[in-house]
């Protein structure tokens, strides 16, 4: 067996096409390499000046009710390997008492090139995706049928070995080959990585890589296995090279652009996201009908929320609504920089006021999240989960998912940070309640002493732990490996029965 | 020469790559077709509601007199979807549909903001969670998979015949040398052509039967042209396989040679190379925009207060100020949208310059230039914004000096005509395609895309008129 393997591996590390593909991948690989990194630095900068502003704003800001806490979504350095959504969706979202916050209300930050993104972005993985399929299939059409016209396979055949041995002998030195320029184009690139200054891998996220390596190896061998299926079938290279040329045009470039434009109609949401937006703009009804009670209950005569009070500043009233994303926001305040002498007295009425509104907000804005957050999923994430699992019928949608999920950029794995958001939110409000800040002064008025910011907690997020990023990826992988092993059978059957 | 032609196509017709080609490309555009014909309907519908919510909206203000319609402005002006769309939709769907004329800014107690023209900035995709693929247009269809069967047709077409001997035997006869070549590129042409013709003419088809969309004389006229643009892209790809098929001994050598320029020209050239020019080129991140602007408004603001007490209330002095303040703000604003706008199309003109070394984003562009969507139609409709809104402040320039009442001052109520506007006379937005314009920036283009076809044919000549049997 041993020699059955020198012999592939001699036969193939000196041909053409082996040289090819260690020069285009490591090509590739190394040139995109360059510009992701480059991009990945621009867009940590630009988180960085982001959290900064954002910090200085709040800070700037004298009282509660008018401050903006914004927090920051930090790009993900394995973004290099595998895109996904970290790119596209929204990185910063406001924080707020009056409204839970979710990745459909995030806004984005950045590099304001607009029109740039009719340019196609790719990433490492998007190499491996035709490459080293391609580099798969070219290694295999010739594995059987050549041998087959040649005749090799006859004499080797007069020998006593058995015919696993040689399908086995041949799979693995063609992996051998293969692994050379996936291996080697991804050193390069981890030495380009951790060249720049700006990019610190930890272990976790060597790990994390070791993953993506791992779904690569996968990923080749199904095409390789495909293409030796094709060579054990047809018998003839020439046929074969067609066949499998055609097969690669078709999982790769066709089906997953194919598959998702022709079932679009599947989803149409539109009646859903009626009803429940019509269901929240019901709950904020009810909102207003308490606070106009409250507002004519309430000792001063009138419904206005100055209280009769003189001041110098703002009164605001901000509320979006986007029955397309179920987006209802809502808040109110004010920000007074002096008030009257004579109104003082009236001062403990506003307080009032603002001690019966705010806990009123919070308690409809999550009353709202509730019936908002299912239908989010039933009109976002249904949908682009179908797509997803569509497209799994492809290995190329396979491998896409799995390293999506070992990098972090999958759907799952940016929601978590709107959860750490979301959370923070809850802290926010907890230590707001802890400081009786809602019925202070400070919430919205600066004449005695701004509000004090200093104290307040930081958001943190820390991108999920590698077992949560493992756990995710795992079933991707496995059906990527069931792939392998089923192709393999099917063409140890056929190889066993082939007449020579 | 027609006898070679003919024996090529003879073979080609019967082989295995004929039919799968054939099956690839019906099948594909039959799906263009069908999908086009799902959302076109739906795309136009929307857009007559849009213009009418438009129309209504600039009557709902002229019916408010003068200074409302000049305040507000015509709201929100929207692109008209071009019914070619199936040809090249793909850098569509990242363009905004729409220009803002006319939102809401800052109010005071006595003065608004007057509406400027601003261009959303915010990507139309940010809050889509579902995967990203391309679409399947014409574009597509021709730009990567046609090129790749072209490939697949003549990557053997020198060297596969060398292999088998036949070649030696077909030169032996008294047949110059070229009149083989070009024998073996006509039977490749015709052969890539059929199934590709076939499958245009399903899809138009299908699509001109349909009773939703309607394909005038002019339409036709751009997929004659488009049509043609796809038969020279597969002329290049033709002469480039029958150019390395002729310089390389075997052809599974050769076809590894041809793929491996086909993944790096096609697949990744296009989009590395935009992005290394995207990047080298970025302008500011967002924040730095509103800042300033932000910052232009508070000078402007602070200026204007500084002066407040100068005209007391209700005098003619205290208007003049007020509408001074006003229009000036406004013009400021304006100029720094149209500074971020001019940017940002300078980044992709430098992006697409470098991208052009691609023969896929060539065909591409003059796809969709001809198609009449895309970055250079997006261009053609901010034009078009941009001579509608000098109309719409003429109009109303205009409708005030008829006034003998009024005190020609802009940006005040009172300063303004008080005379009730006829919304019939309010200037409404049409959105036009306009085909010579097109020509223009697809001439140097095509031009590129003819002198690559003739360098890689005389290419593939050269090698061939050289090979040893």
């Amino acid at each position: 067996m041993l020699t059955l393997i020198r012999r592939e591996l001699l036969d193939n590390l000196m041909t053409f096409r082996f040289a090819a593909a260690v020069f285009i991948t490591m090509l590739l690989v190394v040139a995109n390499t360059v510009v992701l990194i480059r991009n990945y630095e621009q867009r940590l900068e630009s988180y960085n000046t982001a959290v900064k502003t954002h910090q200085q704003k709040v800070r700037g800001t004298k009282t509660y009710s008018a401050g903006d806490v914004v927090v920051d979504r930090a790009p993900n350095p394995l973004s290099i390997f595998n895109v996904g959504l970290d790119k596209r969706l929204g990185n910063q979202v406001a924080i707020h008492h009056g409204f839970v916050p979710t990745l459909w209300d995030a806004e984005t930050h950045g590099s304001d090139t607009t029109f740039l993104n009719i340019f196609f972005a790719i990433d490492i993985v998007f190499v491996f995706e035709v490459v080293l399929s391609l580099m798969a299939l070219l290694f295999a059409y010739d594995a059987i049928a050549g041998e087959h016209e040649s005749g090799t396979l006859r004499l080797l055949l007069t020998h006593p070995v058995r015919r696993s041995h040689i399908l086995l002998s041949k799979y693995m030195s063609a992996m051998v080959c293969l692994l050379i320029p996936l291996l080697m184009s991804l050193s390069l690139a981890i030495i380009l990585l951790t060249g720049t200054g700006s990019i610190f891998l930890k272990t976790a996220d060597f790990l994390r890589i070791g993953g993506i390596v791992f779904s690569s190896v996968a990923y080749m061998s199904v095409f390789y296995l495909i293409g030796l299926l094709i060579s054990a079938v047809v018998r003839r290279t020439g046929t074969a090279l067609m066949v499998s040329m055609f097969v690669w045009g078709f999982l790769v470039l066709v089906y997953p652009n194919v598959i998702l434009a022709a079932l679009e109609p599947l989803h149409d949401s539109e009646p859903r996201a009626k009803s429940v937006f019509s269901q929240i703009q019901q709950m904020w009804e009810e909102f207003d009908t308490e606070h106009k009670a409250f507002l004519i209950n309430d000792p001063v005569p009138g419904e206005s929320t100055s209280f009769g009070i003189g001041w110098v500043g703002y009164n605001f009233k901000r509320f979006r609504e986007d029955s397309r994303t179920l987006r209802y926001y809502y808040k109110a305040g004010a920000h007074f920089d002096e008030i009257d002498e004579r109104s003082q007295p009236k001062v403990p009425y506003a307080q009032n006021y603002y001690r019966f509104l705010v806990p009123l907000t919070i308690s409809t804005a999550e009353r709202t999240w509730l019936v908002r957050n299912q239908g989010l999923k039933d009109i976002f994430v249904q949908p682009a989960k179908i797509d997803r699992t569509l497209l799994k019928l492809s290995p190329v949608g396979i491998y896409d998912a799995a390293t999506q999920a070992w990098a972090g950029t999958d759907l799952l794995s940016i929601q978590d940070f709107f959860d750490a958001a979301r959370q923070y939110r809850q802290t926010v409000i907890d230590y707001f309640y802890d400081k009786e800040v809602f019925e202070s002064r400070q919430w919205f008025s600066a004449d005695k002493g701004a509000a004090d910011w200093r104290t307040l907690p930081q958001f943190s997020f820390q991108r999920s732990d590698i077992k949560i990023n493992a756990k995710r990826a795992l079933p991707d992988l496995f059906l990527l490996l069931i792939t392998n092993v089923v192709l393999f059978i099917i063409i140890f059957l056929i190889f066993i029965k082939n007449e020579v | 020469m027609w006898h070679i032609a003919k024996r090529e196509l003879s073979d080609n017709l019967n082989s295995l790559r004929f039919a799968l080609a054939t099956v690839l490309l019906l099948g594909l555009m039959l799906t263009n077709a069908v999908v086009h014909l799902r959302e076109h309907p739906e795309r136009v519908q929307q857009y007559r509601e849009r213009v009418s919510g438009h129309q209504n909206h600039i009557a709902a203000h002229a019916s408010n007199g003068l200074y409302d319609l000049a305040q507000e402005g015509p709201g929100y002006l929207y692109k008209k979807p071009s019914n070619l769309r199936f040809c090249a939709e793909g850098s569509e769907t990242f363009m905004s549909d729409r220009a803002q004329a006319g939102y809401h800014r800052w109010s005071t107690d006595t003065l608004k903001s007057f509406w400027i023209l601003a261009y959303p900035s915010a990507t139309p995709n940010r809050d889509n969670v579902r995967p990203e693929v391309t679409k399947v247009d014409w574009g597509f269809i021709i730009g990567y998979v046609l090129s790749l069967v072209a490939l697949l047709f003549t990557f053997d077409s020198i060297s596969g015949e060398r292999e088998r001997g036949t070649l030696r035997l077909t030169l032996s006869n008294a047949i110059p040398r070229h009149t083989v070549l070009i024998g073996k590129f006509l039977g490749a042409f015709i052969s890539v052509s059929i199934p590709f013709i076939l499958g245009v003419l399903v899809n138009l088809l299908v699509i001109s039967t349909s009773s939703d969309v309607h394909l005038d004389a002019e339409a036709w006229g751009r997929l004659g042209i488009i049509f043609f643009i796809a038969v020279l892209y597969t002329c290049l790809f033709l002469a480039l396989g029958m150019l390395v098929s002729a310089r390389v001994q075997r052809s599974a050598v050769s076809l590894v040679v041809l793929l491996l320029v086909w993944v790096v020209f096609v697949v990744f050239m296009p989009s590395t190379l935009a992005s290394i020019a995207g990047r080298s080129t970025s302008s500011g991140p967002t924040y730095d925009f509103s800042e300033r602007s932000w910052k232009l408004h508070e000078e402007l603001s602070s200026d204007y207060y500084a002066n407040y007490d100068e005209g007391p209330e209700g005098s003619t002095k205290r208007i003049e100020i007020d509408g001074a303040y006003v229009t000036k703000d406004a013009e400021q604003q304006e100029q720094l949208h149209e500074e971020r706008l001019n940017r940002r199309i300078a980044e992709v003109h430098r992006a697409r310059a470098i991208t052009r070394l691609s023969p896929v984003t060539i065909v591409q562009n003059l796809i969709e230039s001809f198609a009449g969507t895309g970055f250079e139609r997006h261009l053609q409709f901010l034009e078009n914004v941009k001579t509608y809104a000098r109309e719409f402040r003429t109009f109303i320039v205009d409708t005030d000096n008829a006034d003998p009442e009024s005190l020609h001052i802009f940006g005040v109520r009172t300063g303004m005509s008080q005379e009730p506007v006829s919304p019939e006379a309010v200037p409404k937005f049409e959105d036009t395609l306009n085909l010579s314009k097109d020509f223009n920036t697809a001439a140097t283009e095509l031009l590129l895309l003819t002198l690559f076809v003739l360098v890689l044919l005389s290419g593939a000549y050269l090698a061939f008129v050289r090979v040893e049997v």
